[in-house]
């Protein structure tokens, strides 16, 4: 076991744990472990004998490495859909799959909740990571999503029916390695599938929860329609995925009763509101390049619509209490991993204040995956995940953009050039 | 990194080795349109047409030459000791992104070009299609997919035995169908535990069926050959690549054998050596040795890879005087050989016999021709795709300035070496 110790300087650091952020004040690492948060002369004195690395970021900020909660690292973020992604070998999503990985950790990303990729593809991934042959973030794994019948993401391989069935198939995805179930409770943009139908009945549902529980592992669900939601809760779900007020006849309209129950419960709302504004943003961007046909005009108003309607959903959830995580989403359709903060920072559109949302991204979002106690915050005993930034994202949450290093277990991440980090980076139109 | 903007790029260095063994210019330039060499010269001759944009890259007093061509390599490899049989043992999704991290080691090293001599399964065919899709950066891919072994021979855990002239047609077919720019046969055992490598596998009809085929759909054959006996059947069977090459009796005996030397010459067979393969074998087995952390099979292990290593060298010395042309391919990732360091073979081609200038021309031309590229790439001249290599010094006085690698140049466009996406 690597022991060696570092002392870790910042201007400010931001430990997450929503007290004010620290001057004067450094963090000694051990190995892969932080084993003292406290004045920086103070540790200076506690190493002065010792060999020890410095690494002197004055002038930068210290905050914990962030957690996404929802990620797609078969995707490519490039408007393809999952129809297309799963007629791709599973040798190729898992070279994707580990591209990716690497770009969420270069984007200060040191610990990712993946929401469904094909066959064994994570799995492969977090193996050939732990024997050394790549590197990737901390992975919060599902394997393969529990879908009903032609329902959202089946394609992936995780079909099953009745409680027999979806039982047995909880147990060879926890024996397989999965760290929680995520199930997709109502159709999606899969083409077999109703995403205005809740897809489970609830006697299946349970029996999934149930299992998992049994476990000790939790679950999130896909809704696009409120029926799944009330399911979801209906079912004890710990996260609800998107979570957006549809009808089955397909309108809007906000449930203040089931908003009610989103925040009695102990459930975690991730809106995933980028994604929907991702797509806009693309056609915006085309628009500027040539003008958009008549059907193009009328789907980017329903993008935009959707866009706005999804924000004032999740600005009156959060009034009314329900806790939200950043869940970027992404690579799923036109968002491309990298951009989490895109998500954050819709986050903080809809209400939430600079230093909630900054939760989101970091304790908040651990406790969500149940991993708070080894990543979210800077405190001692957790894992030396931190990422060093420009800028105050208590004041700014963009600041949180500003990426100068990463700290993954304890170690310098190699991001290497410059060039190559931007080229995943997405920015509003009027940018480009 | 597309660069559209410019109708022309022009390279210009120091001095220039163009990969034919002669012709080597100072203060040289490349004229690139498209991503072909338009001429190649002095700097004061070789110009853009007038009226034209141009973006130049001037590397002053470096040196530029052909990108390596590693014309044996084992992607799926790992390079930490670890032999076929447990190599295998790993999912194809492993495999793969093993794969795609050699294949950007072997790129950001300076190889352009590389031939895999075998791997599991489609993991290559499959890291050809990531490569096509845009996600993954590699060099050029020569590929054979599987190698073909008879039933337990080396290399069979692949996923490739034949038996008979009828499977051994099937199997070129199923390979060519999938992608096989070339075949690449055992025809002696190796390192594969089920196998025997002082003994032929395949019978000469066998080979002959295989090279047959594969000529006739314009695909050429190498074939891994540790013994005397495979030697003689793969040439006389068409064989047009003969790898490693060892004159071993069945006996386990080293004789040179001036009767396999003729052969070579007469036909005109590269012969790719391998000879650092084992150096780098005792190089990490005997700091093992240092540290007293060395195991009993070790031992034993790098006292016959110390007396293999000298026999080989001075049977392939001997062949380089006879005359026998030597294609320069690394055989890494396999054992301990890790992917990166292909300038190591190229030294070990210097210390048989090769002049500096004829072991650069055994990683770029000879080798392009070994893997019937040569139209394609392996010299700095006309209408050749430009895979360029800058170094710092000259590799023509010591051979060890390839090491220097300043940039690595592929369709005329500079590859940026700290991607790590």
């Amino acid at each position: 076991m690597n022991q060696e110790k570092k002392v870790v300087l910042a201007s400010q650091i931001i430990d997450g744990t929503g007290t004010k952020p620290l001057e004067e004040s450094a963090i000694l690492i051990e190995g892969s472990t932080i084993v003292k948060v406290a004045r920086k002369s103070e540790i200076l004195q506690i190493v002065e004998h010792q060999e020890y690395d410095l690494l002197d970021y004055t002038g930068f900020v210290l905050i914990p490495g962030m957690v996404d909660c929802h990620t797609h690292h078969n995707g490519f973020g490039d408007g393809r859909l999952g129809d297309e992604i799963a007629e791709i070998p599973d040798e190729i999503l898992t070279i994707k799959s580990s591209s990716n990985a690497r770009i969420a950790l270069f984007s200060g990303i040191t610990t990712i909740r993946e929401n469904g990729p094909k066959n064994m593809t994570m799995f492969r991934l977090r193996d050939a990571i732990k024997s050394g042959i790549e590197i990737g973030p901390r992975m919060n794994l599902c394997g393969r999503p529990v879908s009903i019948i032609g329902g959202h993401m089946g394609y992936f391989g995780g079909e099953v029916t009745g409680v027999f069935e979806v039982t047995r198939f909880v147990r060879s995805l926890i024996k397989e390695g999965a760290d929680y179930i995520k199930i997709t409770q109502t159709g999606g943009t899969t083409k077999t599938s109703f995403p205005l139908l809740p897809a489970f009945n609830i006697d299946e549902l349970s029996a999934i929860t149930n299992e998992a529980k049994k476990f000790g592992k939790l679950t999130a669900t896909h809704c696009v329609s409120t029926e799944g939601t009330i399911n979801s809760l209906d079912s004890g779900v710990d996260m609800i995925i998107h979570s957006v007020f549809k009808e089955p006849d397909g309108t809007d309209k906000f449930r203040p009763d089931v908003a009610e129950r989103l925040a009695e419960s102990e459930a975690f709302v991730n809106p995933t509101l980028h994604v929907f504004r991702a797509r806009a943003w693309e056609m915006e961007k085309l628009a500027l390049k040539r003008p958009l046909s008549k059907n193009e005009i009328k789907l980017f108003d329903e993008h935009r619509r959707n866009f706005d309607q999804r924000l004032l959903d999740c600005s009156k959830m959060m009034e009314m209490g329900v806790k939200v995580i950043t869940g970027s989403d992404s690579s799923w359709g036109d968002y491309k991993l990298g951009n989490t903060i895109h998500e954050t920072e819709c986050i903080n559109m809809a209400g939430y204040s600079a230093p909630q949302s900054f939760d989101s991204v970091t304790l908040g979002a651990a406790k969500a995956l149940d991993m708070d106690d080894i990543v979210g915050s800077l405190e001692v005993g957790k894992k030396a995940d931190m990422v060093v930034i420009k800028g105050n994202p208590l004041e700014e949450i963009g600041n949180l953009r500003n990426v100068h290093e990463v700290i993954f277990n304890g170690d310098i991440i190699d991001r290497g050039s410059k060039d190559s980090n931007n080229v995943y980076i997405q920015s509003p139109p009027s940018k480009n | 990194m597309t660069d559209n903007n410019y109708d022309f790029t022009l390279i210009k260095a120091g001095l220039l080795v163009d990969g034919n063994g002669g012709n080597n210019f100072q203060k040289a330039s490349v004229l690139i349109k498209n991503g072909l060499i338009k001429e190649v010269g002095n700097q004061e001759s070789v110009l853009a047409p007038e009226g034209s944009t141009v973006k130049v890259l001037d590397y002053g007093d470096k040196t530029i030459l052909p990108g390596l061509i590693d014309c044996h390599v084992h992607l799926n490899g790992i390079g930490d000791g670890r032999v076929g049989n447990d190599l295998v043992t790993l999912p194809d999704e492993v495999l793969a992104l093993q794969s795609a991290k050699n294949a950007r080691r072997h790129l950001y090293s300076g190889v352009t070009t590389v031939r895999d001599c075998g791997a599991k399964n489609n993991t290559t065919f499959m890291l050809r299609k990531a490569v096509e899709m845009g996600i993954t950066p590699s060099p050029r891919l020569i590929l054979t997919g599987r190698p073909i072994s008879i039933v337990g021979g080396h290399l069979g855990y692949f996923g490739e035995e034949a038996t008979g002239e009828v499977e051994c047609i099937q199997s070129v077919r199923k390979l060519i169908k999938q992608g096989a720019d070339f075949i690449k046969i055992t025809a002696t055992g190796g390192s594969t535990i089920t196998s025997l490598p002082f003994r032929p596998s395949f019978t000469k009809k066998e080979i002959q069926s295989i090279t047959d085929e594969a000529h006739k759909m314009g695909k050429h054959v190498a074939a891994h050959c540790s013994s005397s006996q495979g030697i003689i059947n793969a040439l006389d069977s068409g064989v047009d690549t003969i790898i490693h090459g060892y004159h071993i009796d069945s006996d386990e005996t080293y004789n040179y054998r001036p009767e396999i030397t003729e052969k070579f010459i007469e036909k005109g067979v590269f012969l790719n050596p391998t000879i650092y393969q084992a150096r780098e074998t005792i190089k990490v087995l005997e700091s093992k040795q240092d540290q007293g952390s060395l195991t009993e099979i070790e031992r034993e292990n790098l006292e016959t890879t110390k007396y293999r290593s000298e026999k080989v060298a001075e049977i392939v010395s001997k062949m380089v005087s006879e005359g026998v042309k030597l294609a320069c391919g690394s055989d890494a990732s396999w054992t301990y050989y890790k992917t990166g360091d292909f300038q190591s073979e190229i030294s070990a081609h210097v210390s048989v016999g090769l002049s500096p200038i004829e072991a650069i021309v055994s990683a770029t031309k000879d080798s392009a021709k070994s893997c019937w590229i040569d139209d394609k790439v392996g010299t700095l001249s006309e209408n050749k795709i430009a895979d360029i290599l800058v170094v710092d010094g000259d590799p023509t006085k010591d051979i060890n300035n390839l090491r220097n690698v300043v940039d690595v140049i592929t369709n005329g466009e500079i590859v940026d070496r700290e991607n790590l996406i």
